[in-house]
């Protein structure tokens, strides 16, 4: 039976020393997980070492380290695949980033997690009483479309890796904002306006989000909170028109109506543009805006300096040759009246297997 | 090799030394490309966020238009956003039939059609260059080897995330290309912590803190790793780690004061393109260190 | 000293349901649970939730199937309560919040699950318990100024007066270690099951029996321990779940000669016949030589149309890949009958209330019973939330006049004792994974599918030498930051408490019926042995007793599928 070399991170807060690295062997078929591993170097050699885990089918959450750097389910990693990917075939276990740590492999997820879970107000605030004696009536989409969200084990993988968190430590983060969709999505739910309207005006809230995938990569559900945080934008903006402090319906405008005037971006308008909620005018002579861009100066002073901009650049920018072509692409999908989204979380791979209604109609709210 | 060719928008935009570069790089690599002079924004993940229908339209008009490109192998971009942004909307639109022929109805008018299949691929710069063109072949082009350069790569997360959607499963190693490629072209990669991290760009207008905080660190990390230089195929990075330099080291409040290349520049200098013509005197941080680095290599050979 | 009306102790949904009902009634409420609620094993329930809401069904009808999926075991009065209960139950949960699949007019749509005469399946996708438990946990932060929780909190043993009654729980702080002494008017054991007394088992490492036993040695019946369910479709080696769902939704299982052999065992119902009827069929095949060289049977999802697999089966598509590497969709997967549920458990009335006053039980860990011999698909959540609201209404209504207890605090001290001679124990002796591997191993290999007075004879020998090898096993942690090393030690003792009663019961009962079969007396024997064996605790020798099975409108007929 192959033999695996497992480095844990441990520590012991009573002990008053540092963290330091321990290095343990497991002997298990390739196929198994690393915290059967863990679990055998506990039941064998140390019992001390501290890590949560209860199902060990990547159900209830509990496992969450890094593994080889990468956030993960210590239950469904394979140990033999982590070992490949480790450094000299030893497999790193460290608790998971971006939280305290409690002992070894044991973070306080209270203290981060959890915190901003409560934030975004996680309970449904139904729009209408219930209906007596019966379900409120909603249409099946928008159950499976929430089900995505609703997967979430709450095991703070996403919240380990993610890179806005690394450098904000107050940016609400990839779970507790995917929860925010989850009911924003429920058309049960009679807040949406007021929650996006909350995490949109939050500096560290749905516009504090990096647009790194990070969070996509790791999650073990499938959740991709990031699409959820884009959804959470697109609302915002699209049905509620909420224009936040932080610029991000102005920066969405602001790109959208370059590519439909230009083709391709106009970046010297770009900034100007995103201050002023899309419009270059505001953008320049509103406060804000004229603050903003007032701060940009260096920058763009060091550009031109350097020729990277000219002057010419900045004020002229080409169309595509058959721009108008472009426009109407952009006429004709907005005015749709919905919002197509085909969720492949849902649908799956499709190709060869075409159905009616393959994908979800989003009506949004106008 | 002939390639339909994206060059994105911010390289004829704001790091026009990308798109001269890649211009003067490519013959050397035998590369024959077709520049998609009528083709749209990627959208950059913005467009997404706003429409996807939308976004997916516009990047299947640029596909389209790449696959009517006549004895082209496939479509190149040199840009990481471009590549995330891009293959975001290409696994939609192959996933779905009805939704293939809807988005097509769009394009119609214009007598275009993105047809799924047949092995057509849309490939970032980096990847051509292990997967299309290998690095045997880059080993053997290198005229000026960049001996005792240490080179940080800095990735983009669009090249690297999800890796699902970017096609690891058949090529695993695509998050360690750029090592590779810094090696192949004789220079020695360094080893930091955010090689594989965000830049920071995507949120520059909506909160700077974050933004610049993050350029600052992985530059400042870079720096403490001893390198003499970062290197990235994205324009976006660039941007962020070379134009908002300064203002990013008063966000991690340190001096940094290290150069940022471009893919295709670090290739050119070492197929033996002279700095001036890679556009390096363009970068707001200079690049004067690395030149001299490379000179002295050369006058050493 | 924290002192509450109700503590209610597991928050898994029983608990989280329980902490809601009584809330609700004005009752000031803690709930304790020794990991963090949304952890608790409920969460993987992946089916679904039954009720006879579908006009063209009735809850008699649902009802019926229980009980005869009971083998006639089940009290019948408390399965009517639960069935006719079951409706308003699914609407309150969907009232909350709870995402359940709508069919095309919006309304609350079915699947099939097994054992089921109609389709009164109700479900997320198949992530039915998580969906449930974490709407629950949702309302639980909502109340959060009238319930108090105490995640992370471990319950070393419950508190008793001088006259015997249940006055709150001592348990441990697992942060930091501090032992505290509940106080609580009345406690609601909700604990869960002890299926980690068996291995492999599709139970998570938490499922320890801990509720279980601390209610027996307080003096709490357990009942119909010797029910003990084996799942048809769980993974060979690391026992994880595959979802009844997967058969709802028309998998089929084959032998290894590509036989569909349930033909053979319940020609009408096929896959979907009781859960005990399955793994028999089963296991009979594997044993009979028609199964695979790794010990199993096949099971065929590809049958299932791909987009219902996406909507209601991703799981198992996630399980198949994550922890057998196979592709559901594309391939059979090997699966074989597995140890999951624990039908038996405290003996509670229709309330939740044990004989010991002051103590209710809910849940996995109680036996009123609704599930009798065996215990229907998507029967089981229904349960935890019903009677956990009863208990927690109840126990609310029946203590809000009465005085807080004041007990005595030598208990606290004597725990921490305890908990102090176990921290310094050297690690010489055996250890704690040793005796709980061989605990496994022994009951899995004599308290299984098929029994005999042997097997059990020898299992019974081997449990209570295992209870004295546990006084003394190694601990090798000596801290008091999370001590999972201490935890495991006591989890220990609870699991034995809980396997000495399931083999005495399984002993006593001598005949076949529901999820135990004995080869040495194969037949249902209604004359005899219609009844509840009870177990209580009484030192080396515990004490057997038997009582009635309540009946109301069913008499016993022969069981087929």
């Amino acid at each position: 039976m192959p033999e695996y070399t497992l480095k844990i991170r441990r520590f012991d807060p009573e002990s008053g020393e540092a963290a330091y690295w321990a290095d343990y062997t497991a002997e298990l078929p390739a196929e198994r997980s690393v915290l059967d591993g863990i679990l055998q170097v506990k039941d064998r050699t140390d019992a001390s070492i501290g890590i949560r885990c209860s199902c060990r089918a990547a159900i209830c959450g509990s496992c969450g380290v890094r593994i080889n750097g990468r956030s993960a389910l210590a239950c469904n990693t394979r140990i033999g695949e982590a070992a490949e990917r480790g450094r000299d075939g030893a497999i790193t276990v460290e608790p998971m980033g971006n939280m305290p740590v409690i002992k070894d492999l044991i973070t306080d997820m209270e203290a981060v997690h959890w915190r901003k879970v409560q934030r975004v107000v996680p309970w449904l605030i139904p729009a209408e009483d219930p209906p007596e004696d019966q379900e409120y009536i909603v249409a099946a989409e928008a159950m499976l479309d929430v089900t995505q969200a609703m997967a979430c084990i709450h095991c703070g993988a996403c919240v380990s890796a993610c890179l806005s968190m690394e450098v904000d430590p107050n940016f609400i983060g990839p779970a507790a904002l995917a929860k925010a969709y989850r009911f924003v999505g429920d058309p049960r739910d009679g807040e949406h306006e007021a929650r996006l309207r909350d995490l949109a005006e939050d500096p560290h809230g749905i516009y504090d989000c990096t647009h790194c995938f990070a969070c996509v990569e790791v999650c073990p559900k499938d959740v991709a909170p990031m699409d959820q945080i884009m959804r959470l934008r697109r609302r915002a903006t699209e049905d509620f028109q909420i224009k936040d402090q932080n610029n991000g319906y102005g920066h969405e405008k602001a790109f959208v109506n370059l590519i439909e005037k230009y083709g391709t971006n106009h970046e010297a308008q770009l900034l100007p543009r995103s201050f002023g909620d899309g419009s270059l005018v505001k953008g320049q002579l509103r406060p804000s805006g004229a603050k903003q861009l007032t701060r940009e100066l260096p920058t763009a002073l060091r550009g031109l300096r350097t020729g990277k901009v000219t002057p010419k650049k900045a004020l002229l920018h080409p169309r595509l040759p058959d721009q108008k072509q472009v426009r109407r692409i952009f006429q004709e999908v907005e005015s749709h009246g919905e919002r197509i989204e085909l969720n492949l979380y849902i649908v799956g791979e499709l190709a060869g297997e075409e159905e009616e209604g393959a994908f979800a109609e989003d009506a949004g709210e106008t | 090799m002939k390639l339909a060719y994206w060059p994105g928008c911010v390289s004829r935009g704001f790091t026009p030394e990308l798109h001269g570069s890649m211009a003067k790089v490519a013959p050397l690599l035998d590369l024959e490309l077709i520049e998609l002079d009528r083709a749209n924004c990627c959208g950059a993940g913005v467009i997404a966020e706003h429409n996807q229908e939308l976004v997916d339209t516009l990047n299947a008009r640029t596909f389209a238009m790449a696959q009517s490109v006549e004895g082209a192998a496939g479509m190149i971009n040199i840009c990481s956003t471009c590549q995330g942004a891009q293959s975001e909307c290409q696994e939609r639109l192959d996933a779905s039939g009805t939704y293939r022929a809807e988005v097509n109805a769009h394009l119609a008018p214009e007598g275009l059609t993105y047809r799924q299949g047949d092995g057509w691929w849309n490939k970032n710069f980096l990847w051509v260059l292990v997967e299309e063109i290998g690095l045997d072949a880059l080993r053997e082009r290198v005229q000026r080897p960049l001996s005792g350069l240490r080179i940080a790569p800095f990735y983009g997360c669009y090249i690297v995330r999800p890796s699902k959607r970017l096609g690891f499963d058949e090529h695993p190693e695509r998050d360690y290309y750029l090592d590779m490629v810094i090696e192949a072209v004789g220079a020695a990669p360094v080893e930091y912590a955010g090689a594989r991290k965000c830049c920071g760009f995507p949120v520059i207008t909506m909160n700077r803190t974050t933004s610049l905080r993050q350029a600052g660190r992985h530059l400042a990390d870079a720096l403490d790793a001893d390198a003499d230089c970062l290197v990235t195929p994205c324009p976006l990075c660039h941007l962020n780690l070379d134009l908002q330099q300064p203002a990013a080291a008063g966000f991690v409040e340190r001096d940094l004061g290290i150069a940022v290349l471009h893919l295709p520049q670090m290739i050119g200098l070492a197929l033996g393109l002279e700095p001036k013509e890679l556009g390096m005197g363009k970068h707001v941080v200079s690049t004067g260190d690395v030149q001299r680095k490379v000179a002295a290599v050369a006058a050493a050979a | 000293m924290p002192a509450h009306d109700v503590l209610i102790i597991g928050a898994g949904l029983a608990g989280q349901r329980a902490a809601l009902a009584a809330a609700r009634e004005g009752a000031t409420v803690a709930i304790m649970s020794k990991v963090h609620p949304v952890r608790s094993h409920s969460n993987a329930a992946a089916g679904g939730i039954n009720a006879a809401l579908n006009p063209d069904d009735s809850w008699e009808s649902h009802a019926f199937d229980t009980v005869k999926g009971s083998d006639y075991l089940g009290d019948q009065d408390a399965i009517e309560i639960m069935c006719r209960e079951a409706p308003d139950e699914v609407l309150w949960l969907e009232h909350s919040g709870v995402t359940f699949h709508r069919n095309e007019t919006g309304h609350l749509g079915t699947r099939a699950f097994g054992g089921a005469s109609a389709a009164r399946t109700y479900y997320v996708a198949d992530i039915t318990g998580q969906a449930l438990l974490h709407v629950l946990y949702e309302q639980l932060m909502k109340h959060h100024e009238q319930i108090d929780r105490y995640e992370e909190w471990f319950v070393t043993n419950l508190a008793q007066d001088d006259a015997g009654e249940c006055v709150g729980a001592i348990a441990r702080n697992i942060r930091d270690g501090a032992m505290e002494l509940f106080t609580a008017k009345a406690t609601i054991q909700a604990s869960g099951g002890a299926g980690q007394c068996f291995k492999p088992t599709t139970n998570a490492l938490i499922c320890t029996g801990d509720g279980i036993a601390q209610s027996y040695r307080i003096g709490a019946p357990l009942m119909d321990m010797e029910m003990i369910q084996y799942h048809p479709t769980t993974l060979a080696g690391n026992g994880i779940l595959i979802t009844e769902g997967a058969r709802g939704e028309g998998a089929h299982l084959y032998n290894a000669e590509g036989e569909r052999f349930m033909e053979k065992y319940a020609p009408n119902k096929m896959e979907l016949a009781s859960r005990d009827v399955v793994s028999r069929a089963e296991h009979t095949e594997i044993i009979e030589g028609r199964g695979f060289p790794d010990g199993t049977v096949a099971l065929d999802i590809t049958v299932v149309p791909r987009k219902r697999i996406h909507e209601a089966l991703r799981e198992i598509v996630n399980v198949g890949r994550d922890f057998a590497g196979v592709d559901i969709t594309r391939e059979p997967i090997h699966i074989k009958p597995g140890n999951h549920y624990v039908m038996g458990g405290v003996k509670t009335d229709i309330w939740g209330q044990t004989p010991i006053t002051g103590l209710y039980a809910a849940g996995e860990c109680a036996c009123v019973s609704v599930h009798g011999g065996n215990r229907l698909g998507a029967n089981s959540l229904l349960d935890t939330l019903v009677f956990g609201r009863r208990s927690g209404e109840h126990a609310a209504r029946a203590v809000s006049a009465a005085p807080v207890p004041e007990p005595s605090r030598a208990r606290l001290t004597d725990e921490e004792r305890m908990i102090g001679a176990l921290v310094t124990r050297g690690s010489s002796h055996r250890r704690v994974s040793e005796l709980k591997a061989e605990l496994g191993r022994t009951m899995d290999k004599y308290v299984a599918v098929f029994r005999d007075e042997n097997g059990l004879r020898t299992a019974l020998e081997i449990v209570q030498r295992l209870k004295e090898e546990a006084g003394d096993v190694a601990i090798d942690d000596k801290g008091t930051v999370f001590n999972q090393d201490v935890l495991g030690a006591l989890e220990l003792e609870f699991m034995l408490d809980n396997a000495e009663a399931i083999v005495l019961s399984a002993l006593e009962r001598k005949e076949s019926r529901g999820a135990q079969h004995r080869t040495d007396f194969p037949q249902r024997n209604d004359d005899e042995w219609l009844k509840h064996i009870n177990v209580e605790a009484n030192g080396d020798a515990p004490a057997i007793s038997y009582s009635e099975v309540t009946m109301t409108q069913w008499e016993p007929q022969e069981r087929t599928y």
